[in-house]
Formats: structure tokens, C-alpha cells, sequence
């Protein structure tokens, strides 16, 4: 490949996504954004317009409502994570929310009549599988498009959950439910994972770094190599410190962290997961070469059941209660959609990362959270999440490579 | 040669390593193999020639499993074997370029490369073969020897998106897929369609090359110089039909155009 020399703005930002780090740049610089501007333009503006302001006053970025932040976001991360699969085969999944509600309506039927609640977790989860399934057995060996039958699956999902919750609401106080979102890792604990973490992270890419040259490969930059492993401590470091100074980083937050390792590491390093970006890249060029592609789309809406089901789960044992509204009827499934495309996660398929979804429910949640610490309407929260998630496709489509818009 | 069993090789012909024979394809109303026979032996290299629409596309991806014919049968070696899916295809050691490239534009070079025979680090026996984690460097190692042995020297990173990548590129990349893999025949749909003077060269010369080491090659083309320069016999379909089948040495360009365009049936192939 030559160097290529034009560079136009929108090639640029092509050439940025492409790169491995790349593709966080968007979405961390929306996040930065947003922080920026509730963190501390808006405390210094009132400072500076308000006579009777006592002082500075960072409520959005005190440890605390950062705190608050990770756990109100958790929910639409799990299901962002999940969907990015389904996003990443080209496909869309509306039930998500609606299989989350379901699931967690379950859980709170199953610990009422008894069942110890490590046992509700494990069925619940089967059955976010099963309802998953269902719609990828329609989408792929029918072949109905996935926006109807995933359509299908809101309403009727949302009905299933009314059908289990006649009242609309159910409180859990089942403790091993509970302590998912109680417990919290203590602070010592907290920061030696994280010490772990980055330390396993550089030796993996040292190691690869001696594996390449050992095989005679194109070697890393000394520049990409560490700045991965910079970039990561630094993204890890500040999370655990910031959790540490209000409380402890809670098992919440790590449970999820896991699973998006889990699932980022099937679709990163596995054949399965290459297979999933071929078929999201050119499904008849996968087919050819012997991947069964309608197996793939099958088990891939079986995993957004599965993190449905566990988003129920986390959403449950958070708000220690499970209400239609917080599930199925309200705002999840957009938030959590947006949250996977904001990540930079194409809608066209074969090109995201669920590591993204995470940050992508980050600008989701911050953005709703700052705008309700200043006091917006959930009108003005509307308007705004729909303008980020609008930008946010806009990058997308300008950033897609050139002559691929056919598809 | 007024007859359809003269324009066949003949007793001289070598032993057929693939050879198929009746082959039936229906597109809804359309019939776009009517009976096919076809054939290749190890060492030679088949031209299938045909216009627009003969079929040729067709026959390819039925003989690599990508398409499932309506009837007919496959020998490999006089037994009789099963092409229904592209494994089955592999499996015997068919391999092909197809005229559409069939890459994915979101992988890297490597990873196209092994598209569908990714290697898998040993080990971790515990889990399914597609949960396994994948050996991306030996895919690195293995694109690069694919890459060297077809001389691309305009690829300089196995690592690039194929999506930047220009159309002469992309095609190296296609056949060096095909030709990478243990295989007895390849089957190489209009290879040359997008390349520059030069890189034809090196095509034609990696197809020699097969031959020498005792493939079966199949040649399809529109560019009659490039056919006469690199097969041994060439074969002709016409509206989904066999026309018939030459040696190379033993015709003329014209003459292959006219059975192309006219068949053998209005007789003006016998004035050749
Ligand atoms: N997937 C398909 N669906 C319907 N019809 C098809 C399909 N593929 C091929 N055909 C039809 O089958 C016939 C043979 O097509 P084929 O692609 O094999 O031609 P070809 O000989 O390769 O032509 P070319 O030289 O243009 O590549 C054509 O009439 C075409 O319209
Ligand atoms: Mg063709």
C-alpha cells in the first residue's frame, strides 16, 4: 500500500477509525466533551454570573455523582454490549429492553416463590437465551428482517412482562440479588486488580511485541505499543481511584467489566467472532467460503438475550426493584441502541467494538445526568440525546469507507 | 469435423483429475446450465470461454460448492464425489477465484486470507473449535508467504483494511486466498479483469506456474491473447450448453470467437 497523501478531513477521519485505538477517539472526545462542559464550564459560569455564589461548586464531577454515573449506566452498557453483536452482523435488535424487562420480572416471581437466588440468576439468564434464540431462529433460517421480527419481540415482550407483573412493580429483597450491586470491592482489593490488570496487559503485548519479531513480522511502534498500554492503565486507574474516593469500585461495575471482556474477547479473537465481522463485512463472501452464516446470526441474537438477561439482572439488584417503566415501557432500548452507535459502531455492520458500547453508554448516561443536575426538563434530555445519537450516526456514515453505501 | 466427438481431445487427452458431467442450474425461470459436461487434468490448464451470460460464473461456483446444482455428477480421479457446500469443495482440494473477489472490505489482508480456515492457537482443547482463541500471527506468517509467493510488490502490510486497497490489489489478494491453500485444482474467474499491464503478467505467470507443479488449473477469461498464451485446451460454453472443447494448439482465436458467438450448429465452422 503507498502512502497515501490526500486528506481531507473526512479521509482523515476515515484513517482514524480505522486504527485499533482510533476508533475510542470519537467517542472519548464526546465523553470529554460533555464532562467538560457540566464538570466545569457550567460550575464556573454560575460562579462567574451568580453574585451570591459562595464558591466553586463541582457537583458533576465530585466523586460521588461520578460514582453514580458508572452504576446509572451499567444497565444500558450491558444491553449496548449486546447489541453491538447483532449491530456488528448488520442486524438491530428492538427487544433488547423488552427481554431485560421480562427476565427481570422473572427473577422477582422466582425469588418470591422461593428459589435461592444464585439458582433465579442462572434460569433467568437461560431464558434471556431462549427468548434470544427464538428471534434469531426467525431472523436467520425464515428470514424475516431482524427490525420486524426484533419489533415483534418489543411488543410481545413487553406484554409478557405485563402478564408476569399484573401490578406493574415488584420489590426484590432477595440478598444474593441485592449484593450484586451492594457489595463493594475494598479499596486496597480494588486497586490491585487494577494493578493486575495493566501489568498482565503490558506483558501480553510485550509478549506478542518478542512473538513478531520472533516470527519475522511487521513489528509495533514502540509509540502504539506503550500508548496501548498507557491509554489502558490510565482509562483503568482513574475509574478504580474515582470510585475509591467516594466508596469502593462495587462488584457491579466489575461484573460488567467481565462480561465485556468475555464478549470482546469471542469477537475479537475468536473464528466465531471473525466470522460474525465477515458476515457483517460481506455476508455472501462468508457464505462462500463455508461459514454458516444463519447459524451465526442465530446465536448471535441467543447472546443479546443472554446480556438482556443479565442487564436485568444488574438493573434489578440496583434499583432492588423491578417496575415495567424502568425496563420495557421507558427509555432503555433507545438509550442502550444509541449507546452501541455512539460507541462508533457502525449500523452497516462488520465494523465496532463492544469495549465501545461501554463508553457509548457513558456519554448516554452522562448526558442524563448532567442534564438533570441542572435542572433540564426530560424534554430538553430528549432533544439533546437525540441530537448526540444523531451526530454520533453522522460520523458513522461520513466515516464509512467510500463505495460502500450500497450495501 | 462436422460432429461434436471430433472436436474433443481424443484418445491423446490426459486422464481427467475433475470432471463433471450433466450439469443442471435453474434461476427461477432462468436455465443457466443446461447439461454441462466439463473437465481438468492435473498439469493442464483449462480456458472456459463463453460470452456474457454463457454460464461460466455458474459452473465455478457449483464446482466450489458455493452454488448447489439441480442434477448432475461429480468424479474427482473416476469416483464419484458430493460438492453441496464449499467444505465439501475444499475438502477435494478445489479452491477458486471468484470473478466478484468475494473479500470483506472491514478485514485486514491476513484475515482474508484464512477467511473461513482460521488458524486457532493449540492447546485449549477445552473449548469448541470456534471459541478457540485465534493464532493472528500465524495468519500474518501465512498472508505473507501467500503474498511473496504471487510477487505483490505493491502490498506492503498484511495488516491493511482490504477496504483501502485498490482493485489490482484486492484481485492479488483473491487468488493469492485460492493458491495459498493446498489444493489440486484452481479455478481462477476472470483474474486479470482489473490489472494493469504488469500485474496480468505475473498472473499468468503464477498460473504457469500451477501448472508446472501439477494442478488442475481452470482459466476463465474474456482475453483471448492472455488464453492462448496460457492454457492447453479450451473449453466452450454457449447459452448454458457445451459447444465444444479444442486443444489449444490445434485452433485459432477466430475460431474460438465464432463458437462463442455462433455455435458449431450454423456451419461456419467448417470453413476454419
Ligand atoms: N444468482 C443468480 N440469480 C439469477 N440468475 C442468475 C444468478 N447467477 C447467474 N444467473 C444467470 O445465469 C446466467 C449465467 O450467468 P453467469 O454469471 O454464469 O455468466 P458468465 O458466463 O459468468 O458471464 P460473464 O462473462 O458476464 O461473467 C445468466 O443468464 C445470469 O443472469
Ligand atoms: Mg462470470
Amino acid at each position: 500500500m503507498q502512502p497515501e497523501v490526500s486528506s481531507s478531513p473526512i479521509d482523515r477521519l476515515r484513517k482514524l477509525r480505522e486504527s485499533s485505538l482510533g476508533s475510542f477517539v470519537p467517542v472519548l472526545l464526546a465523553l470529554a466533551a460533555i464532562w467538560l462542559y457540566f464538570g466545569l464550564a457550567l460550575p464556573l459560569w454560575e460562579y462567574w454570573t451568580d453574585p451570591d455564589a459562595t464558591g466553586l461548586r463541582f457537583i458533576f464531577l465530585s466523586p460521588r455523582n461520578i460514582y453514580n454515573l458508572f452504576m446509572q449506566s451499567a444497565v444500558i452498557a450491558t444491553l449496548a454490549v449486546g447489541i453491538t453483536v447483532v449491530l456488528l452482523l448488520g442486524e438491530i435488535d428492538l427487544s433488547a429492553a423488552a427481554t431485560a424487562g421480562v427476565c427481570a420480572a422473572l427473577l422477582g416471581v422466582l425469588v418470591l416463590a422461593g428459589v435461592p437466588g444464585w439458582a433465579a440468576c442462572l434460569l433467568v439468564m437461560a431464558a434471556g437465551v431462549v427468548l434470544g434464540l427464538a428471534q434469531g431462529l426467525l431472523i436467520a433460517y425464515v428470514g424475516i428482517p431482524s427490525f420486524v421480527v426484533t419489533l415483534a419481540g418489543l411488543l410481545g415482550y413487553q406484554g409478557l412482562m405485563q402478564k408476569i407483573l399484573p401490578t406493574g412493580n415488584l420489590n426484590i429483597g432477595d440478598p444474593f440479588v441485592r449484593a450484586i450491586a451492594r457489595i463493594l470491592i475494598p479499596d486496597i482489593w480494588g486497586l490491585l486488580l487494577a494493578g493486575l490488570l495493566v501489568l498482565a496487559m503490558a506483558a501480553l503485548a510485550l509478549r506478542r511485541q518478542a512473538e513478531r519479531k520472533a516470527r519475522g513480522l511487521e513489528l509495533e511502534t514502540a509509540t502504539t505499543l506503550w500508548g496501548q498500554v498507557a491509554f489502558f492503565a490510565i482509562i483503568v486507574f482513574t475509574a478504580v481511584l474515582t470510585m475509591n474516593a467516594y466508596r469502593s469500585v462495587p462488584l457491579l461495575i466489575v461484573l460488567l467489566a467481565g462480561v465485556t471482556a468475555i464478549i470482546g474477547w469471542v469477537t475479537t479473537s475468536t473464528p466465531f467472532g471473525r466470522s460474525i465481522f465477515a458476515v457483517g463485512g460481506n455476508a455472501e463472501s462468508a457464505r462462500r467460503v463455508g461459514m454458516d452464516v444463519k447459524r451465526i446470526r442465530a446465536v448471535a441474537f441467543g447472546i443479546v438475550g443472554l446480556l438482556a438477561a443479565i442487564g436485568g439482572i444488574f438493573g434489578a439488584s440496583r434499583y432492588g426493584s423491578v417496575s415495567y417503566t424502568a425496563f420495557a415501557g421507558g427509555s432503555l432500548l433507545l438509550e442502550s441502541i444509541g449507546a452501541a452507535v455512539i460507541g462508533g459502531t457502525s449500523l452497516f455492520g462488520g465494523r465496532g467494538s463492544v469495549w465501545n458500547a461501554i463508553l457509548g453508554a457513558l456519554v448516554i448516561g452522562s448526558l442524563g445526568n448532567g442534564l438533570d443536575l441542572t435542572g433540564a426538563s426530560a424534554a430538553d434530555k430528549l432533544m439533546f440525546s437525540g441530537a448526540i445519537l444523531l451526530l454520533a450516526v453522522a460520523i458513522d456514515a461520513l466515516s464509512r469507507p467510500a463505495g460502500t453505501s450500497a450495501r | 469435423m462436422s460432429s461434436k466427438e471430433l472436436k474433443k481431445v481424443g484418445p491423446e487427452a490426459p486422464p481427467p483429475h475433475l470432471r463433471v458431467t450433466g450439469i443442471q442450474k435453474r434461476f427461477g425461470g432462468v436455465h443457466a446450465l443446461k447439461g454441462v459436461d466439463f473437465e481438468v487434468a492435473r498439469g493442464e490448464v483449462m480456458a472456459l470461454v463463453g460470452d456474457n451470460g454463457a454460464g461460466k460464473s455458474t459452473l465455478m461456483k457449483i464446482l466450489a460448492g458455493a452454488l448447489v446444482c439441480d442434477g448432475g455428477d461429480f468424479f474427482i480421479d473416476d469416483s464419484p464425489v458430493a460438492i453441496n457446500t464449499p467444505h465439501d469443495a475444499a475438502a477435494l482440494g478445489i479452491q477458486i477465484v471468484y470473478q466478484d473477489l468475494a473479500l470483506c472490505e472491514n478485514l485486514d489482508v491476513a484475515a482474508n486470507l484464512s477467511l473461513g480456515a482460521e488458524p486457532v492457537k493449540s492447546g485449549w482443547r477445552f473449548l469448541p473449535k470456534l471459541l478457540r482463541p485465534l493464532d493472528d500471527l500465524e495468519m500474518e506468517v501465512r498472508a505473507k508467504a501467500a503474498i511473496d509467493r504471487l510477487r505483490v510488490r505493491t502490498l506492503n502490510s498484511v495488516r491493511a483494511k482490504v477496504g483501502g486497497l485498490s482493485g489490482g490489489q484486492r484481485q492479488a489478494i483473491a487468488i493469492a486466498r485460492a493458491v495459498g491453500a493446498e489444493c489440486s485444482v484452481v479455478m481462477l474467474d476472470e483474474p486479470t479483469a482489473a490489472l494493469g499491464v504488469a500485474q496480468t503478467r505475473q498472473v499468468l505467470d503464477v498460473v504457469k506456474r500451477l501448472r508446472d507443479t501439477d494442478h488442475a488449473v481452470v482459466y476463465i477469461s474474456h482475453n483471448m491473447r492472455d488464453i492462448f498464451e496460457v492454457s492447453d485446451r479450451i473449453c466452450v460454453l454457449r447459452h448454458g450448453a457445451n459447444v465444444a472443447t479444442w486443444k489449444t494448439s490445434e485452433t485459432t482465436a477466430d475460431e474460438i470467437v465464432v463458437a462463442m458467438t455462433a455455435g458449431l450448429d450454423n456451419g461456419t465452422n467448417n470453413a476454419a
